[in-house]
C-alpha cells in the first residue's frame, strides 16, 4: 500500500447506547480507491461519515479513537470542521444539486472559502472542476441553466464537480451510483478512475461488482467491525475469512 | 459451506459438477476399454471406444454452455469463481483425455494387422493411469486436496513406465525391422496413456486451486506441499 492518507485507529462510535462501530483499525492509501462493502447497518456509511465529521451533528452520537488525516487527528479540539470538509469532500447517494444554476452550484463553495479573487478566477475554477468531473462538454453552453434540470447522472457529476471545486484531498462517496442507470454508472466509474490520479477516494457501495471493478482495496464490514481488508483482487478471488467469502458469494443470511 | 441466498445458484453449481463428473466417468471408461481392446485385440470394443468420444465431446459443449450461463447470470466471486475457472480447465483436460483414449483404440484397430510381439507393461500402465484418473475425479468430487497431491506425486511413476516401454519397443525395432510398425503403434499408445496421466495431474492442480486458491501449476512438489501447509514460498 502507498502511504496512508487516512489512518483510523480503534474507532468506536455510539448512537446513544448502541455501539455502532467496535474499534475500527484501517489505513486508506493515498490516491487509491477503497471500497467499503457489507450488509445494511454494518457501519460502513457510519465510518465514511466519521471521516469528515458528518456525525457531529447527530444527537447522542459519541466517538472514541482516532482518525488521522496526514498524521493529524481530525477530532482534535482545534480542528475547524468547515475547513476539514474542504479537504474531505463528500458525494451522496442521491444527486443533490442546489436549486441554483450549474455555474453557481460549482462556484458556491469556492466563493465561501474565498478561493477566487475575481470573476475570471472563478470562471477558471468552475470550468476546471466541471472538466475534471467529465461534464464540461455537456454543460458549457448552458451554465446558467438550473442544476436540477440535468439528468440524474449529469446531476451526480455536477455534485462531484461541486465537491472537487474546493480542491479536497479526499472524496468520500456514499453509494454514488445507486440512483443511476447503467450508462450513467459507467460514466461515474470511469470518472472515479480518472479522479484517483489526484484524489484519495473512499466509497461505500452495495454493488459487489462495482467494488470489484473500480476499487484498489476493499474492506468488508459486518456488525460494526471490519472483518477483512485487503487488495480487491484478493478479496474477490481468495478471501481469507469465511464470512467475507459467504458475503461476496451471496451466501449470507 | 452455507447455501447461497439464491438457491437456484446452488442447483446450477451442483448440476454443473454432476455433469463434469459424468463426463469424467465416460472418459474413465473409455481409457479402460481402449487399453482392454488393445490387450485383447478386440475390434468391436475398439470401435465402441472411438465412437464414445463423440459423447464426451458433446458433454464438453454442454458443460461449457452451463459455465457460460452461470458466468453471465451469477457473476461468481471467490470460491464460486475459482470453481468455475477450474471447471473450464478441467473440462478441456477431460476432452483431451477422451481424444487420447480414442487414439489408443485407433491404435488397436491399426495393430490388428500388425500384431505386437508382446504388450510389454501396457496392462500395468493402463491400470495405473486409470487409477490416476479415478483418483483425480474423486479428488474433484470431494474437494480432497490431499488426494489431488497424491495424483500429482504419482505422475512421475507413469513417466518412468512410459520411458521403459519406449526403450523396450526400440530394442524390438532394432532386433527385427518387421516389428517396427507394431512397436511404433504400441509406443504411441503408451505415449497417449502417459499424456492422459498428465491431464489427470492438471485436473488435480485445479482441485487445489478450486479448494485452496493456490496456483501450483508451475511449482515443484516440495513448494506445492509447503503452499498447502500454509507456508510462504
Amino acid at each position: 500500500m502507498n502511504t496512508p492518507k487516512i489512518t483510523v485507529r480503534d474507532l468506536k462510535l455510539w448512537y446513544g447506547d448502541n455501539e455502532a462501530l467496535h474499534g475500527i483499525d484501517v489505513d486508506f492509501a493515498e490516491k487509491q480507491v477503497t471500497a467499503l462493502i457489507g450488509p445494511s447497518g454494518c457501519g460502513k456509511s457510519t465510518l465514511l461519515r466519521c471521516m469528515n465529521r458528518m456525525n457531529d451533528r447527530i444527537p447522542g452520537c459519541r466517538i472514541e479513537g482516532h482518525i488521522l488525516l496526514d498524521g493529524d487527528d481530525i477530532y482534535a479540539p482545534e480542528v475547524d470542521v468547515v475547513q476539514l470538509r474542504t479537504h474531505v469532500g463528500m458525494v451522496f447517494q442521491k444527486p443533490n444539486p442546489f436549486p441554483k444554476s450549474i455555474y453557481e452550484n460549482v462556484a458556491y463553495a469556492p466563493r465561501i472559502h474565498g478561493l477566487a479573487e475575481n470573476s475570471s478566477d472563478m470562471d477558471i475554477i468552475v470550468e476546471t472542476a466541471l472538466r475534471k468531473a467529465s461534464i464540461w462538454n455537456e454543460v458549457k453552453d448552458k451554465l446558467n441553466a438550473p442544476g436540477t434540470a440535468l439528468s440524474g447522472g449529469q446531476q451526480q457529476r455536477l455534485c462531484i464537480a461541486r465537491t472537487i471545486a474546493v480542491k479536497p484531498n479526499i472524496i468520500l462517496m456514499d453509494e454514488p451510483c445507486s440512483a443511476l442507470d447503467p450508462i450513467a454508472t459507467a460514466k461515474i466509474e470511469e470518472l472515479i478512475d480518472e479522479l484517483k490520479e489526484e484524489f484519495t477516494i473512499i466509497m461505500v457501495t452495495h454493488s459487489m461488482q462495482q467494488a470489484a471493478r473500480i476499487s484498489d482495496h476493499t474492506a468488508f464490514f459486518y456488525m460494526g467491525d471490519i472483518i477483512e481488508f485487503g487488495e480487491t483482487g484478493t478479496i474477490f478471488t481468495q478471501p481469507a475469512i469465511q464470512q467475507t467469502e459467504d458475503y461476496i458469494t451471496g451466501r449470507f443470511g | 459451506m452455507p447455501q447461497h441466498t439464491i438457491k437456484r445458484f446452488d442447483e446450477e453449481l451442483d448440476k454443473l459438477k454432476e455433469l463434469v463428473l459424468s463426463m469424467g466417468g465416460l472418459v474413465e471408461r473409455s481409457i479402460g476399454h481402449a487399453v482392454k481392446s488393445m490387450l485383447e485385440q478386440d475390434k468391436k470394443l475398439a470401435n465402441k471406444t472411438v465412437d464414445r468420444d463423440k459423447a464426451i465431446n458433446a458433454l464438453e459443449v454442454q458443460c461449457d454452455e452451463m459455465t457460460r450461463d452461470i458466468l453471465v447470470r451469477r457473476q461468481p466471486a471467490a470460491g464460486d469463481l475459482r470453481f468455475i475457472m477450474g471447471i473450464i480447465k478441467v473440462v478441456t483436460d477431460l476432452e483431451r483425455m477422451g481424444d487420447l483414449a480414442a487414439g489408443v483404440a485407433e491404435g488397436t484397430l491399426r495393430s490388428l494387422e500388425h500384431t505386437p510381439k508382446n504388450f510389454s507393461n501396457l496392462d500395468i500402465m493402463g491400470e495405473k493411469v486409470q487409477r490416476q484418473v479415478n483418483r483425480t475425479l474423486d479428488a474433484l468430487s470431494r474437494g480432497d486436496t490431499e488426494l489431488a497431491m497424491t495424483v500429482i506425486e504419482k505422475d512421475e511413476r507413469i513417466d518412468i513406465l512410459y520411458k521403459r516401454m519406449y526403450r523396450e519397443m526400440l530394442t524390438y525395432m532394432i532386433e527385427d525391422p518387421r516389428d517396427i510398425t507394431a512397436s511404433i503403434i504400441l509406443s504411441n499408445v503408451a505415449k497417449n496413456l502417459e499424456r492422459i496421466s498428465d491431464h489427470a495431474t492438471n485436473i488435480a492442480e485445479m482441485v487445489i486451486y478450486i479448494e485452496r486458491g493456490h496456483d501450483i501449476r508451475h511449482v515443484d512438489h516440495e513448494a506445492a506441499a509447503k503452499l498447502l501447509s500454509g507456508e510462504e514460498i
